[in-house]
């Protein structure tokens, strides 16, 4: 087709419809910018992860580190002396407590070794000074990263207070590392941190810098080291944090994947809607000797200007709103996974590139199918008559919908794929696609059965029943929208019940006692222990020890619960099987779903754990849920852990009142009762839950939000087909005028149409979010999280969502509607009209 | 409100042989500030009259006739039916007015592509409030009298022109109007269907004994009517 013609057909047609052309491109663009920004932002997180780990790394090829309580200093000689290995450096890693609540990431470091491999950890002599080089070795002297003095405000010479394992104490800010680009860090003289912070003779960590042959060395190493002390490539971090927070953002970039999803659907009504009104214009072009590849060509190039249009304004948006958000709140979207990581912007120009051309082809994608029904037109019967709609499929059974439902259940059965649930998202997609597929055969089976008394009801559904295409597309959009806000209630209903179902087993004591809200470092000894109980009012309490044990070949350790176990306790974690199990010669733990299912272990196996650096065989009891950890938890009695390690500290303390207690007095008897113990956090069961809760909440924030702006898609795309529609019919309202409709009965008739549509939209939305939902629950869920969820039915809020779809639909519909009924009917029924 | 003086005009249906059932008084209407389309025109039309406005393209005969249906307000003068003056002020009366007394036949015929042949012939009544099966046997019966009763279960897209008016007329007879108003009804056919279309209209105005008055340009239609009138500087002639 001739340039010129083309440039000029697609200039009056966006011409022809400016608003409904600018809310198509709003549409895709909010889609674009949704999950542009939703990946930017957990790009710039694992990018700033990987800069600050990268940055404490220096220029370590290896390092050797866990469990959290650390290990013995003397495997550093060992690794240092070791064949090939250049230059080790041994650390130890703080979280300290600050006054307030807050904590201070501070690292114990050998200044000299670091000197030679992580220079940033060590100020240059021209920027301290000769003088002050002997700072770094002073016990008392902190150096901050520029992060950590931002925050806490201090420079050389300042004092910052720290909380240790012998109370407060405070600590000369030595200066600040102008190198340290890793996030907020204090730095100290290694064995000055080992001695303030309860690590004698402990490391956290040791790095390695190796002279050539990495892998050779690390397999060494490997060999020598204790159970429970593990070797991996240098920052490693950032690829641990890469791998837990996958599944995480997986499914936020898939939510918002779905809403652009929905806005092309908007696009496809768009130029469905176009197609029909220029159907005398398509069959005159046809008429004159364009083909039916110049129709296609021509109605993909609107399809690719509305899409590249929406993507570049999304782009652009997602671009904005990530870098404000970022800057503003960091990039912590709720879940937690990223708090404490600030605004480096680092976008992923592939993935957002990826992006746009996802909505780009979306919108081309919604044009060909438009293309598709257009070359079905009649050129001689389109160029004689008035129609407004294109022609239907030769078919429109229910046969396509069912296929696609069918496909879609092997899928469930499929394993994980690199720890993504990949068959049940395409699972949901099949079946998210059957759902779209029913809306026509459904429609004609409903609606046919109809016979309402009312003449504007009759009127109302022969309309609907007639359903033209564009209808058709934006109902689907109402579909889409819909069955994702039906799923992800239910999802959130039934893990919002199940977890305070689980609270309230697990959080079962009247009040916890925490050695310190923040940092660590901090315990109860078992003085400190006795001194609780011996309070009037105390009836008992249960001593909690927490530890990380790394196993070889894992991603992330696994969390060691220590803590009294009986029926109560394994009840409250809703074990199976149930019961105590009978006694052996091997200790018993009982583990979690997401040990289960990352290690392969199962009830009655005897596996090993390095525990305090021996390996430890243990018979694995029973499977407890727990949805604190999301890789992996091992439950053990205290008994067991304490003549297994000699460790009699506990981090916290469980503790049970007699009746009748006021708990404010034992808060108040406690805190005299441990004065040393400066950050100690006291907390009622109640208090614990509802935090919880409120935690759990706001990490689906950003879901709520995408559920949302797809709602509003959805809703805008029906108004929009409704205004288009009700412009296209003015002439049919003029008729009706004249046959003697009021006004207001017009109005109510489009108002029934619109409640038509919503109600189907909605209904349809309902079964499949329904469907889906269980998949979610069942499959993406498990798979992902490794959590099993009770399903739940939030009935009150299903009503509430499906009765506001048909009533925002009924209303957009006569909004849209009272604009075309207000022009005269004996101007709409004129021939020229 | 709008209730009673639809009633009040029910009440008022028996008018006695001879007197007029449409009376136009003194109607003036302008469009911008030429000169008046409408200037003073006056007119009386008979139960069971057929009277043809005839006129040249923009002189007012569809303006005219969308006053007679209360469609548009007239500056000057009024519309009596049997006596009663059109309450230009209520559109919600004038509404329940037309779909009591007025049956309309269209040039572009209108008829709703997504309704049946039959139900467009009974949307009148379904207006009116009449029960299913009333409405199908009363469609059926107009259908037969238009000649399409074997085109009831069509979809009007699959009827020709001319069936497609006489489904029209047919429509515009079920509510057994007192007034029939046409405007232009042959004006989108041919001559053979114009012709049938006419024959249909005349026995409809019959049987109907209802006041008609049809505008068109088409000196052929108009000389089927029982009364030929002109518009013209304003004024019928």
């Amino acid at each position: 087709m001739n340039p010129a013609l083309t440039a000029s057909l697609l200039r009056g047609t966006f011409a022809a419809n400016g608003w409904r052309i600018l809310l198509t491109i709003a549409c895709i663009a909010l889609g674009v910018a949704l999950g542009g920004a939703v990946h930017t932002i957990h790009t710039s997180a694992l990018a700033e992860i990987d800069r600050s780990a990268r940055a404490l790394a220096g220029a370590a090829d290896l390092e050797v580190r866990w469990p959290s309580s650390g290990f013995d200093d003397a495997l550093f000689a060992k690794v240092a002396r070791l064949p090939g290995v250049v230059a080790a450096n041994p650390v130890v890693d703080i979280n300290a407590a600050l006054p307030g609540g807050e904590s201070l990431r501070v690292l114990g470091i050998d200044a000299f070794r670091a000197m030679a491999m992580q220079p940033a950890f060590v100020a240059s002599a021209a920027s301290t000074g000769s003088g002050q080089v002997a700072t770094l070795l002073d016990a008392d002297a902190l150096w901050l990263s520029p992060a950590a003095a931002s925050r806490l405000k201090l420079a050389a010479g300042g004092t910052v207070r720290l909380g240790t394992s012998e109370g407060l104490r405070d600590f000369r800010v030595g200066g600040v590392l102008p190198g340290l680009q890793a996030g907020e860090v204090g730095v100290m003289d290694i064995a000055s941190a080992q001695l303030h912070f309860g690590r004698l003779g402990k490391l956290s960590r040791i790095d390695v810098r190796v002279g050539s042959d990495v892998a050779a060395v690390r397999e060494s190493l490997s060999t020598m080291l204790p159970p429970g002390v593990v070797v991996s490539g240098a920052a490693s971090i950032s690829g641990r944090a890469a791998e837990l927070t996958r599944a995480y953002r997986v499914n936020l970039d898939a939510l918002a994947l779905v809403a652009l999803a929905t806005g092309a659907f908007l696009v496809f009504s768009t130029l469905a809607l176009q197609a029909a009104r220029r159907r005398q214009e398509l069959a005159l072009l046809r008429a004159l000797g364009i083909t039916r590849g110049g129709i296609v060509a021509l109605l993909s190039l609107e399809g690719a200007a509305l899409g590249t249009a929406g993507a570049l304004v999304g782009t652009l948006l997602g671009l904005a709103g990530s870098r404000a958000l970022l800057s503003g709140s960091g990039a912590d979207l709720g879940a937690g996974y990223f708090g404490g990581a600030s605004g480096a912007f680092s976008p992923d120009a592939w993935v957002l590139g990826g992006i746009a051309f996802l909505g780009i082809a979306m919108s081309v994608a919604g044009a060909l199918w438009v293309a598709r029904a257009v070359n079905r037109i009649d050129v001689a019967e389109a160029l004689r008559d008035r129609a407004i709609d294109l022609p239907a499929q030769a078919h429109g059974s229910a046969l396509p919908a069912m296929l696609l439902a069918a496909a879609g259940i092997p899928l469930l059965f499929t394993p994980p794929i690199a720890g993504l649930p990949l068959g049940g998202y395409a699972a949901i997609a099949l079946w998210l696609a059957a759902a779209i597929a029913s809306v026509a055969p459904l429609c004609r089976a409903v609606f046919d059965r109809l016979s309402p008394r009312s003449a504007i009801a009759q009127l109302a559904l022969a309309q609907v029943r007639h359903l033209p295409g564009h209808l058709t597309a934006s109902v689907a959009g109402i579909v889409v929208s819909a069955s994702l806000c039906v799923a992800m209630a239910i999802l959130v209903f039934s893990f919002r019940v199940t977890l305070t179902d689980w609270l309230g087993g697990v959080v079962g004591a009247d009040l916890y006692a925490r050695a310190s809200a923040s940092g660590d470092g901090l315990y109860f000894m078992p003085d400190d222990q006795a001194r609780i109980a011996s309070i009037p009012g105390v009836a008992s309490i249960e001593a909690l020890r927490y530890d990380r044990l790394a196993i070889a070949g894992a991603a992330a350790p696994l969390s060691l619960v220590a803590r009294p176990i009986d029926e109560r306790i394994l009840a409250g974690f809703q074990v199976e099987p149930r019961g105590l199990p009978p006694p052996g010669p091997e200790p018993a733990v009982w583990i979690s779903e997401a040990a289960r299912d990352l290690h392969g272990w199962t009830a009655g196996q005897r596996i090993t754990l390095p525990i305090a650096g021996r390996s430890v065989e243990v018979r694995v009891a029973g499977v407890v849920r727990d949805y604190a950890r999301t890789w992996g938890a091992v439950l053990i009695d205290d008994r067991d852990y304490r003549r297994l390690t000699g460790d009699v500290r506990a981090n916290d303390l469980a503790i049970h009142l007699s009746p009748g207690t006021d708990p404010a007095a034992i808060e108040s008897a406690i805190r005299a009762a441990l004065p040393r113990m400066h950050g100690l956090q006291l907390e009622e069961a109640g208090e614990i839950r509802r935090k919880s809760l409120q935690i759990f909440d706001r990490s689906f924030a950003v879901t709520y939000a995408l559920e949302a702006i797809a709602i509003i898609i959805g809703l805008a795309g029906v108004t929009s087909s409704f205004a288009a529609m009700a412009w296209s019919r003015k002439r049919e309202f003029g008729v009706l005028r004249f046959l003697g409709l009021r006004r207001r009965e017009i109005l109510a008739m489009i108002a029934v149409e619109g409640a038509a549509a919503g109600a189907l939209g909605a209904l349809i939305g309902l079964v499949s979010g329904v469907a889906i939902s269980l998949v979610l629950v069942r499959v993406v869920n498990r798979q992902s999280f490794h959590w099993t969820l009770e399903v739940h039915w939030p009935v009150t809020a299903l009503l509430l969502l499906v009765g506001g779809i048909i009533a925002a639909c009924a209303l957009g519909a006569r909004f849209s509607g009272s604009l075309a009924v207000r022009k005269e009917a004996v101007l709409a029924v004129k021939d020229d009209a | 409100m709008a209730r009673a003086r639809a009633r009040w005009w029910d009440r008022s249906s028996a008018s006695s042989p001879g007197s007029e059932l449409l009376e136009l008084r003194g109607l003036g209407k302008s469009f911008g500030s030429g000169a008046p389309l409408l200037a003073g025109v006056d007119l009386h039309v008979s139960p069971g009259e057929w009277v043809a406005i005839v006129g040249e393209s923009g002189s007012g005969k569809s303006t005219l006739l969308n006053i007679v249906a209360g469609l548009d307000r007239p500056e000057r003068g009024e519309v009596l039916l049997e006596g009663r003056p059109l309450d230009f002020g209520d559109d919600d009366a004038l509404a329940l007015w037309r779909r009591r007394h007025v049956g309309f036949v269209f040039q572009a015929f209108h008829l709703l592509p997504y309704l049946s042949v039959e139900q467009n012939v009974a949307l009148p009544l379904a207006l009116l409030g009449a029960p299913a099966a009333q409405r199908a046997s009363q469609a059926r019966a107009l259908l037969d009298t238009v000649g399409l009763a074997s085109m009831a279960g069509r979809r009007p897209s699959t009827l020709s022109g001319g069936e497609m008016q006489r489904a029209a007329i047919a429509r515009a007879l079920a509510n057994s109007p007192r007034l029939l108003l046409a405007d232009e009804p042959t004006g989108n056919l041919d001559e053979a269907n114009a012709s049938g279309v006419l024959d249909c209209l005349a026995n409809a105005v019959r049987q109907a004994g209802a006041a008609a008055l049809m505008v068109t340009h088409s000196r052929v239609a108009a000389s089927r009517a029982d009364r030929v009138l002109t518009l013209a500087g304003g004024k019928l002639r």
